[in-house]
């Protein structure tokens, strides 16, 4: 289905979606309508009302201003992540793709031993190692990441490499790297752009679920998948403290998905 | 010959619809086939011809409409019959071979197994009967071995034997009509004269009609009696083979005619020459004058002089002494060993400033592969290449780097850059100039293969191929290049566009002085352009000789064959 005759019309509704949640995020930086860490006992659990949209959690704070923050520091632990992913991945794949080689080799196999691990196994070896933390945090997800950008890029090129406008650069006398960089990964975005976009929301993901386990982001400060694990015990009476993050990662998954589920019909 | 029609099109018109708009793709198209009869369609890609052919198979894309007209096949009109009825003609009454035969087989089943389900699908026999009816089939396309080919793959056979299993699945079921769509294309010169001599025979044996479609006219004049010319969906002129080539009615057919190299014209090596003859006139004149010479006295004369004047001079640009070339096929596995395979054996050549090499052979024979040690993309070679610096030569800041015209320029141009950077990055990288210098330069080469600035903020898919390998000729001349290696420049491009490009190379040749290593499958194209040839053979170079010579005598087998097959291609 097309929207327009231009875009995909899934492209179109994620984009939307992603705009919202977005929105949501950056009114967080100027303006919430509560202190997000503010305790207050008298409205200790409280139901969505008119006050407060989405309920207070069991510390008596406002759970949308909560979301507003939390949704901010999970979408930056994201995106570090995944730069740091993207970024080392796409090094080493434009390497391993372009020798090849024993070096390919080498790197390949490392990478098959990293992608062998659960990678939540695999972070928390990292955090009990250099303990729990955003930063760690970051750093260990965004190298259990590089696998999976270093195994698309490396066979982007590897197909690209053969083809004559590369072997046209070489008899120009372009250097190997501005063959790798300038001439072969602009042509890697077709792939490398959805990547990136599901990247996020795996890396989203993970870090609600490791700041789920405790190991994340510490209290009392909020991301979404620390809102999610300190709801669970009120699940039943206060389902509320758990809806309002959940909609904002099911949101936030969801709109990317479909972003990089229309680009790749084009 | 029967003179019963067997198949009728009626002011066919098929359109795509695209927004709002309907693209028109055929326009009113009516012809008929008679039985036993062999009807070419002869056309530009583009031309509508293949959709000809899927609507009468009922094939067309979804999003295609039949916009009016009929196709009555023995009576029946295949538009209104319905889908049911149709698939079981497909096959049985009408089949069709394709282009491609590596896409149209399926890689995962052996040949056996697929053409037996053509006639599974139509019949009813038994097991071994099915296998033996199968195996007859092979025989009978001329496939040695029917037995073992019959539990081949279709990666296990060559090029040519996959279009005699094709021919052999298209017939098996007994059609009245077979649709050979570009069959020969993708084969070389002497397995595509046997293709076609085994349709003809089929045709003779059976009675089977045959639609060929081709964009090669030589391929339609070698077995079709009658044609039908197609440009952009219409059909322009129609009537016997022969009446066409002699007497073409309209401007595109003569066109078409006039781009076609007739086979080894010498009005076309005459112009070639006399292009360069022009320049030394005034001595000619001279000579004309003074001496009643015979016209071959004046052209060796003319030769002599040329010589002096140093257009042909005898200055070395590329010297190859006993070149060998490996590839080694990497094992997957970590320690496999290396087998290495050698594809270039001893080649000795020499190509002298201003001169063009012509290098000849089938696809595989190491064409591609020696270009390719030359200009230095192969490392695993062993022999000497010397290419001489002409750096003196010209006044200009000469490269020494010889540089290279890729065949398919959809490749050779990479696909997220404009046309000015394309154009700009070989002077980034070999030049010193500014960045205004470089632009004027970019501009003035544009110019110089006869595009325009505006094509300059383009992406190569917004260009025709003809565009495009103009574009990829003025990068590989924009550094002054004065060694260029062509490989198969032309081989992917339509009839009047090869000679348009064939024509620039000509023009920027004696313009810049240039040497040219030209690669071709294509003997009328190498007459055109070379002005020695060499015959490369599984790896060996046979034959070097200047193209006259080796045209008129030529000295090897193999060189003999192809001369042999590129005239039954003319029907000569």
């Amino acid at each position: 289905m097309r929207f327009k005759g231009k875009y995909h019309f899934n492209y179109i509704l994620g984009l939307m979606i992603t705009i919202l949640v977005f929105l949501i995020v950056v009114i967080g930086f100027f303006y919430t309508p509560y202190d997000p860490n503010q305790m207050n006992a008298a409205l200790k659990n409280s139901p969505p009302s008119l006050t407060n949209l989405f309920g207070t959690d069991n510390f008596g704070r406002d759970i949308l201003s909560r979301v507003m923050i939390g949704a901010r520091t999970t979408y930056f632990i994201a995106i570090a992540i995944v730069l740091i992913g993207a970024l080392l991945g796409t090094i080493v794949g434009a390497l391993t793709g372009y020798y090849g080689g024993w070096f390919d080799e080498a790197l390949m196999r490392l990478n098959d031993v990293l992608t062998s691990f659960p990678s939540i196994l695999l972070a928390l070896v990292f955090v009990s190692v250099f303990g729990p933390g955003t930063y760690n945090i970051v750093f260990a997800l965004g190298i259990i990441f590089v696998p999976s950008y270093a195994r698309v890029v490396r066979s982007e090129f590897i197909v690209l490499k053969e083809r004559d406008f590369v072997k046209n650069a070489k008899l120009m006398g372009a250097k190997s790297f501005r063959i790798m960089f300038i001439h072969i990964l602009p042509n890697t975005k077709k792939v490398l752009i959805p990547a990136l976009l599901i990247g996020f929301n795996n890396a989203v993901l993970a870090e609600a679920g490791l700041s789920y386990l405790g190991l994340g982001v510490q209290p009392p400060q909020a991301s979404l998948g620390r809102m999610l694990s300190e709801a669970q015990g009120y699940m039943l009476n206060s389902p509320w403290c758990a809806i309002a993050p959940g909609l904002m990662i099911t949101l936030t998954v969801l709109g990317f998905s479909l972003i990089s589920g229309g680009m790749a019909n084009e | 010959m029967n003179n019963e029609s067997l198949l009728n099109i009626e002011n066919l018109s098929v359109g795509f619809a695209k927004g709002r708009k309907m693209n028109t793709v055929l326009n009113q198209i009516s012809l008929e086939l008679k039985k036993g009869e062999i009807l070419g369609i002869v056309g530009e890609s583009g031309s509508g011809k293949s959709m000809t052919a899927l609507s009468v198979m009922g094939l067309l894309p979804e999003n295609a409409k039949i916009l009016s007209g009929a196709i009555h096949f023995l009576g029946k009109n295949l538009l209104t019959i319905g889908e049911k009825n149709l698939r079981k003609l497909r096959g049985s009454e009408i089949s069709m071979v394709f282009q491609d035969s590596m896409t149209s087989f399926n890689p995962l089943l052996t040949i056996g197994a697929q053409v037996e389900e053509m006639l599974r699908l139509h019949t009813k026999y038994s097991k071994e009967e099915y296998k033996s009816l199968t195996i007859e089939a092979l025989k009978e396309v001329g496939l040695p071995n029917a037995d073992e080919i019959y539990y081949k793959y279709p990666h296990q056979l060559s090029g040519g034997m996959r279009q005699r299993a094709m021919i052999a699945m298209a017939m098996i079921a007994g059609p009245k009509l077979v649709i050979a769509d570009e069959p020969t294309t993708a084969l070389d010169v002497t397995t595509q004269n046997k293709i076609l001599k085994l349709l003809k025979d089929i045709n003779e044996k059976h009675g089977t009609s045959i639609i060929l479609i081709s964009h090669d006219l030589r391929v339609i004049k070698s077995i079709c009696s009658r044609t039908i010319v197609m440009k952009d969906g219409k059909i322009v002129e129609s009537g016997l083979v022969n009446e066409i080539f002699a007497h073409p009615k309209t401007e595109y057919t003569r066109q078409l005619l006039a781009a076609l190299p007739m086979l080894f014209s010498e009005t076309d090596r005459n112009q070639n020459e006399d292009e360069h003859i022009e320049e030394a006139s005034v001595d000619i004149k001279a000579i004309k004058t003074t001496k009643k010479l015979s016209s071959a006295e004046v052209k060796k004369e003319q030769k002599e002089l040329l010589i002096e004047k140093e257009i042909l001079t005898e200055k070395e640009i590329l010297a190859v002494k006993n070149l060998n070339v490996y590839y080694s096929d990497k094992g997957i596995a970590l320690l496999a060993k290396k087998s290495r395979k050698q594809v270039i054996k001893d080649a000795t050549l020499v190509v002298k400033q201003g001169e063009t090499l012509g290098i000849v052979g089938e696809s595989g024979s190491g064409k591609s592969t020696l270009a390719k040690a030359i200009v230095g993309l192969n490392k695993e070679i062993e022999g000497v290449i010397t290419i001489n610096d002409l750096a003196e030569i010209g006044n200009e800041r000469t490269v020494s780097r010889p540089q290279m015209v890729f065949q398919d320029s959809y490749s050779s141009l990479n696909p997220t850059k404009k046309i000015g950077w394309i154009l700009e990055e070989p002077l980034k990288l070999q030049t010193n100039l500014r960045k205004k210098e470089r632009l004027a330069k970019v501009n003035e080469m544009i110019e110089q293969v006869g595009l325009t600035a505006k094509h300059l903020e383009r992406y190569p898919y917004q260009l025709s191929g003809g565009q495009r390998q103009r574009v990829a000729i003025a990068a590989a001349l924009i550094v002054n290049p004065k060694l260029v290696i062509l490989d198969e420049p032309v081989s992917s491009l339509d009839v009047t566009i090869q000679a348009q490009i064939l024509a620039l190379l000509k023009d920027l040749q004696k313009k810049y002085n240039l040497t040219y290593v030209f690669i071709s499958h294509d003997l009328n194209v190498i007459y055109q352009i070379c002005n020695r040839v060499c015959v490369i053979y599984q790896g060996e170079i046979i034959e070097m000789n200047d193209v006259r010579e080796l045209f008129n005598r030529p000295q090897h087998e193999y060189t003999k064959e192809l001369l042999k097959s590129a005239m039954v291609d003319l029907g000569a």
